[in-house]
C-alpha cells in the first residue's frame, strides 16, 4: 500500500466512523495500523504489540505462523481495548476486507468503552506492557534468562487464579491487633430508651488469609518469601491477567456486537460497487459462519443472539409490550451483560431449536473403550449450562488458598468445581507454588467423592486418597 | 483517527517473536536431551539414513497449570440434525472433539528439527570405548584445526572484531584521544588456525547380528537401533574406525554396511559360525598387536543347543584376540515365561541356554546385556561403552 493508497483509505474509514457514530456507537479515537502478515502474527501471539519476552510466546507464534503460511487462519485484524483504541489491519487485505474491519472495530472500540465489565480496565496497557517488557528485560540481565524464565513460567501457571471481584489493587490483610468496639446489644433498643451498649473485643488479622483467597498470585507476591525482582515479575504478570480478564468474559457478545455493527454499517455504507458488495456479503459470511458440528464459532453465536434480541423487542415495542425498542436493548445488553449472563437471559427455547443445538457427549462415559459419542440433549438448560461452563472462573478449576500454618501452605480445590483435577498438572503446578513458597505446600481436591491430598514437601511429591 | 502504515513504525524495535521462537526451540531440544531414553528407538532417527537433520516429532511444550482432568461426562455444545440418542461421531482414541475437550488443549505436535551429530553426541556424551590400548604401530591421526593465534593480514571473514577494535582503542588512545573510530588497516587483526594433531589408538569393531528366521522385526529393530548408535558413536569420536559387519544365521557372512541394518530373515541359528567368522577376519586383518578391537554380537539366543559349547569355546578364543566381547540378548513380552503359579520367573523373561551358558565366563571383557523393549537400548549402550578400570589384559 502506497501512502497514497494510505490516505484514501482514511478518508473512507471517516465515513465508516461518521455511520457508526451517528448510529449511536461511542468509541475512542482510533489508530489504524497497517501491518504485514508476520507483525500481525506476532501482534496476535503476544496480545499486545510489545510485551515482555517469553518463550510461551514464541510458541503461539511458531504455530499461528505455520498455520498462517499454510492457509489455514488468517487475521484480518486485532483491536486492543485501550484508549486510543489500537487496530492493526493486515496489509494485503482488499479495500473491502478494511472497510469491514474498520466497522467491526468501531463496534469492538464502543464495546471495550461501554461494557461494564471493562469497567475500570486498564486503558493505558499498550504503553505499560511497553515498560514491563523493559523492567523483564532488565531482570534477565541481572539474574540471568533461566532464571527470570522459571518465574514467569510460575507466574503464567497462575494467572488466571486473580479476583475480579477485588480488582487488581488490594491492600494487604489487616495485621494482628486486638480491637474494642461498642456495640448495642439490641438493634431497635434506642427507640425505647433502653439502650445497653457493651464492649467487643475482636481479633484482627490472626488468621492468613482471612478469608478462602481466590486470587493466588497476589498472596505469593505478597506473602512468599521471595525477592523483590521475583515479585515484580509476579506483578507484571498478573496484573496484563486483569487486562486480558474482560475480553475472556465477554468473548461471544463483544464478536457478535462487532459483526453486528459491521453487517448494519457496510449494509448502509452507499459507496459499495455491486462486486464490492458481493465480495462483503462472502466476507461477512466468513466471519459469521456457524462453525463445526461440534463446535460454535462464538462470533455467530454472538451475532445470532443479538439479532434475535433486536427482532423480539422490535416486535413487543409495537405490540406496546415493552418501552424500549429492539435497538435500544441491544445497547442495554451491551452495557449490562457478560457472556454467562447474556447466553443464560437471551438464549431461547425456539432460537436454540432454529440454530439446531444440541449437547453431546460419550454415550456410555463408564466404558473408556467405548468411543461413540452422541447427542444429549436439546433442553435448553443443559445447552446453557454446557455453554457457560467454560465461561465461570476465567476457566480454570477454583483453587484457594485457605490457611497458612507455620511455614505450610493449605490450598484447597473447592468442592462443587467443575470436576476433579488433572492429576499431572496439578502437581506440576504444586511444584511450582512450592518453588515460590519455599515450606511445605498441601492441596486438598477430591476424586469420585473421595478427598485427595496433594503435598509437596521436603520429601518430594505425595499424593493420598483420604477415606470419607 | 489515524492511519498509519507499517513502514513508518519502528516494528524493529518491537520484534520479539523470532527471538522467543528461537528461545523455545532451545526449550524443546533441552526436554529431548531429558528425554533420550525414549527418543533412542524413534524410527525418525534410525531410519533416517546419513540425513544430517532429522525431524523429531514433539509436542509443543506443556504448560502447566491447574486445568479439569479428563472428565467423560462433560458434554459439548454442537449443532445439526439428529434425534438425542444419536450416534454422531466415534472418538478414534485421539481425543473427543474439541468443544467436549474442556480447557484441554489439543495435542500438537512439533516437528523439531536437530542434527543428527548433535543429537549423537547428547545421547553418548558419557560413553568411552573401554579398554582401549596404545599399540605399537599404524597409529591412528586426528587432526583438527583450531582457531588459536592472530595476523595482520586474512580473510575478511576471519576478522576478529573485539581485537581489531581493542587495537583501535589503543592507537587512538596513544594519540591521547581514547574512542574507537577512524579503523585503519593497521587496526585489523585476523584470526588464524593451527592443524591440531592427536593420536589414536587404532580400532576395530565387529558388528555380529543374528538374522535367522526367529528374529523378528520387531527384535532386528532393537538390535538396528543398538547398532545405529554404536555406529554413529565410533564415528563422532574416532576419525578413523574399521567396521565389520557380519550377518549370521547357521551360516555367517561379512556383508556391507548398508545392506547390515536391512537383511531379511531366514533360516534357523548356529552362532558359532558368526565368532568362527570373526575370528578368522580378526587374526588376518586386525591382528592383536596392532589393533584394538571390539566384538558385538546380537541374537535372540534362540541357539541350537549343541552349538553352545563351541559358542563359548569360540568366545574365549575371541577374548584372547580383542579388547572385549559384548552380547546382547533380545527378548520380547511374548517369551515371558511363567511358573506353575502363574508368576513370571527370571524377571519375567527367560534366558536362553546360549546365554545361560554364556553367563558362565567369567571374565570381566566379556559383557551380556538383556534387552525386551526400546527403552532398554539405551541401557544396554551404557553397559557396552561405559569407561571400565584398568584390567590386565
Amino acid at each position: 500500500m502506497t501512502p497514497a493508497e494510505a490516505r484514501d483509505l482514511e478518508t473512507r474509514f471517516e465515513d465508516i466512523r461518521r455511520l457508526s457514530r451517528d448510529e449511536g456507537l461511542d468509541f475512542f479515537d482510533t489508530h489504524f495500523e497497517i501491518v504485514p502478515m508476520d507483525v500481525m502474527h506476532e501482534i496476535a501471539a503476544y496480545g499486545l504489540p510489545t510485551r515482555a519476552q517469553h518463550w510461551s510466546y514464541g510458541k503461539v507464534y511458531n504455530h499461528q505462523k505455520i498455520h498462517g503460511e499454510m492457509g489455514l487462519s488468517r487475521i484480518y485484524e486485532i483491536v486492543l481495548n485501550n484508549d486510543p483504541c489500537y487496530a492493526f489491519l493486515l496489509d494485503t487485505n482488499s479495500d473491502v476486507a478494511n472497510l469491514l474491519v474498520a466497522a467491526h472495530v468501531f463496534g469492538h472500540c464502543d464495546f471495550f468503552k461501554n461494557n461494564e465489565c471493562f469497567h475500570g480496565s486498564n486503558r493505558n496497557m499498550v504503553n505499560e506492557a511497553v515498560d514491563h517488557a523493559i523492567r523483564i528485560d532488565k531482570y534477565i540481565d541481572k539474574e540471568g534468562l533461566d532464571a527470570v524464565e522459571h518465574v514467569m513460567d510460575i507466574g503464567f501457571a497462575l494467572d488466571r487464579h486473580i479476583d475480579p471481584k477485588l480488582g487488581h489493587s488490594r491492600k494487604p490483610y489487616p495485621r494482628r491487633e486486638v480491637v474494642e468496639r461498642i456495640v448495642h446489644e439490641d438493634d431497635y433498643a434506642d427507640l425505647f430508651g433502653e439502650e445497653k451498649l457493651s464492649v467487643e473485643r475482636r481479633v484482627l488479622g490472626d488468621k492468613i488469609p482471612p478469608h478462602p483467597e481466590r486470587d493466588l498470585l497476589w498472596f505469593l507476591a505478597n506473602y512468599a518469601h521471595i525477592e523483590p525482582w521475583e515479585k515484580d515479575v509476579l506483578e507484571i504478570i498478573r496484573k496484563e491477567s486483569y487486562y486480558f480478564y474482560p475480553q475472556f468474559e465477554t468473548k461471544i457478545m463483544n464478536e457478535g456486537w462487532a459483526s453486528y455493527w459491521h453487517a448494519y454499517t457496510m449494509e448502509h455504507y452507499p459507496d459499495l460497487s455491486p462486486s464490492e458488495t458481493i465480495d462483503f456479503a462472502h466476507l461477512h459470511a466468513g466471519v459469521v459462519h456457524p462453525g463445526g458440528r461440534f463446535q460454535l464459532n462464538p462470533y455467530y453465536l454472538g451475532y445470532k443472539l443479538l439479532v434475535d434480541i433486536e427482532r423480539r423487542w422490535d416486535k413487543m415495542h409495537e405490540a406496546g409490550e415493552s418501552t424500549v425498542t429492539g435497538r435500544e436493548k441491544l445497547f442495554e445488553v451491551r452495557q449490562s451483560d457478560n457472556d454467562a449472563s447474556f447466553i443464560s437471559n437471551y438464549l431461547t427455547e425456539d432460537l436454540a431449536v432454529e440454530m439446531k443445538l444440541m449437547t453431546y457427549g460419550y454415550s456410555d462415559p463408564d466404558d473408556s473403550d467405548d468411543g461413540d459419542i452422541e447427542i444429549k440433549s436439546r433442553e435448553l438448560d443443559r445447552i446453557v449450562k454446557s455453554l457457560i461452563a467454560s465461561k465461570l472462573n476465567y476457566g480454570v478449576p477454583k483453587i484457594v488458598v485457605s490457611e497458612v500454618a507455620g511455614d505450610r501452605l493449605y490450598l484447597e480445590h473447592v468442592r462443587g468445581d467443575l470436576g476433579p483435577l488433572d492429576a499431572h498438572y496439578a502437581q506440576k503446578t504444586l511444584e511450582y507454588i512450592h518453588d515460590l513458597w519455599k515450606g511445605p505446600v498441601e492441596l486438598a481436591t477430591w476424586q469420585d467423592g473421595r478427598t485427595v491430598k496433594l503435598s509437596i514437601g521436603p520429601h518430594g511429591f505425595e499424593s493420598k486418597t483420604v477415606e470419607a | 483517527m489515524v492511519v498509519t502504515l507499517a513502514s513508518t513504525i519502528p516494528w524493529d524495535l518491537r520484534r520479539r517473536g523470532l527471538k522467543d521462537s528461537i528461545r523455545h526451540d532451545r526449550r524443546i531440544k533441552e526436554a529431548l536431551k531429558q528425554n533420550l531414553k525414549d527418543l533412542i528407538a524413534e524410527e525418525a532417527i534410525i531410519t533416517s539414513d546419513g540425513k544430517k537433520l532429522v525431524k523429531i516429532p514433539i509436542k509443543y511444550l506443556d504448560q502447566y497449570r491447574f486445568r479439569f482432568g479428563d472428565d467423560r461426562r462433560r458434554e459439548g455444545v454442537g449443532q445439526g440434525p439428529g434425534q438425542v440418542g444419536d450416534v454422531i461421531a466415534s472418538d478414534p482414541g485421539d481425543g473427543p472433539p474439541d468443544g467436549m475437550a474442556g480447557d484441554q488443549p489439543g495435542q500438537e505436535v512439533y516437528e523439531a528439527e536437530v542434527s543428527l551429530d548433535d543429537l549423537t553426541s547428547m545421547m553418548l556424551e558419557d560413553f568411552a570405548l573401554p579398554w582401549l590400548e596404545q599399540k605399537e604401530q599404524e597409529l591412528v591421526k586426528t587432526t583438527s584445526y583450531r582457531f588459536d593465534d592472530l595476523r595482520k593480514q586474512g580473510q575478511l571473514s576471519n576478522l576478529d572484531k573485539r581485537r581489531t577494535l581493542v587495537e583501535n582503542l589503543r592507537r587512538n588512545a596513544v594519540t591521547g584521544n581514547p574512542r574507537v573510530g577512524s579503523i585503519s588497516t593497521d587496526d585489523l587483526r585476523y584470526k588464524v588456525w593451527k592443524e591440531h594433531k592427536e593420536l589414536h589408538s587404532n580400532c576395530a569393531v565387529y558388528l555380529l547380528m543374528d538374522r535367522s528366521g526367529s528374529m523378528t522385526t520387531e527384535k532386528k529393530y532393537m538390535a538396528k537401533s543398538f547398532f545405529f548408535w554404536l555406529v554413529r558413536f565410533l564415528q563422532l569420536k574416532y576419525q578413523h574406525v574399521e567396521m565389520v559387519f557380519i550377518a549370521h544365521d547357521t551360516e555367517a557372512k561379512v556383508v556391507p554396511e548398508q545392506n547390515f541394518f536391512t537383511i531379511s530373515n531366514s533360516g534357523g541359528t548356529k552362532c558359532s559360525s558368526a565368532y568362527e567368522l570373526a575370528l578368522d577376519h580378526i587374526r588376518k586383518h586386525h591382528p592383536k598387536a596392532r589393533w584394538n578391537s571390539y566384538v558385538f554380537h546380537f541374537s535372540d539366543g534362540d541357539n541350537y543347543s549343541d552349538d553352545n559349547e563351541a559358542c563359548k569355546k569360540l568366545i574365549l578364543e575371541l577374548l584372547e584376540e580383542t579388547q572385549m566381547v559384548g552380547y546382547g540378548e533380545i527378548s520380547e513380552a511374548d517369551d515371558r515365561i511363567y511358573g506353575r503359579d502363574g508368576r513370571m520367573l527370571y524377571g519375567g523373561y527367560r534366558m536362553s541356554t546360549l546365554h545361560q551358558e554364556l553367563s558362565a565366563l567369567d571374565n570381566p571383557r566379556f559383557v551380556t546385556v538383556m534387552i525386551h523393549q526400546k527403552e532398554d537400548v539405551y541401557r544396554g549402550l551404557q553397559e557396552f561403552l561405559k569407561t571400565r578400570p584398568e584390567v590386565a589384559v
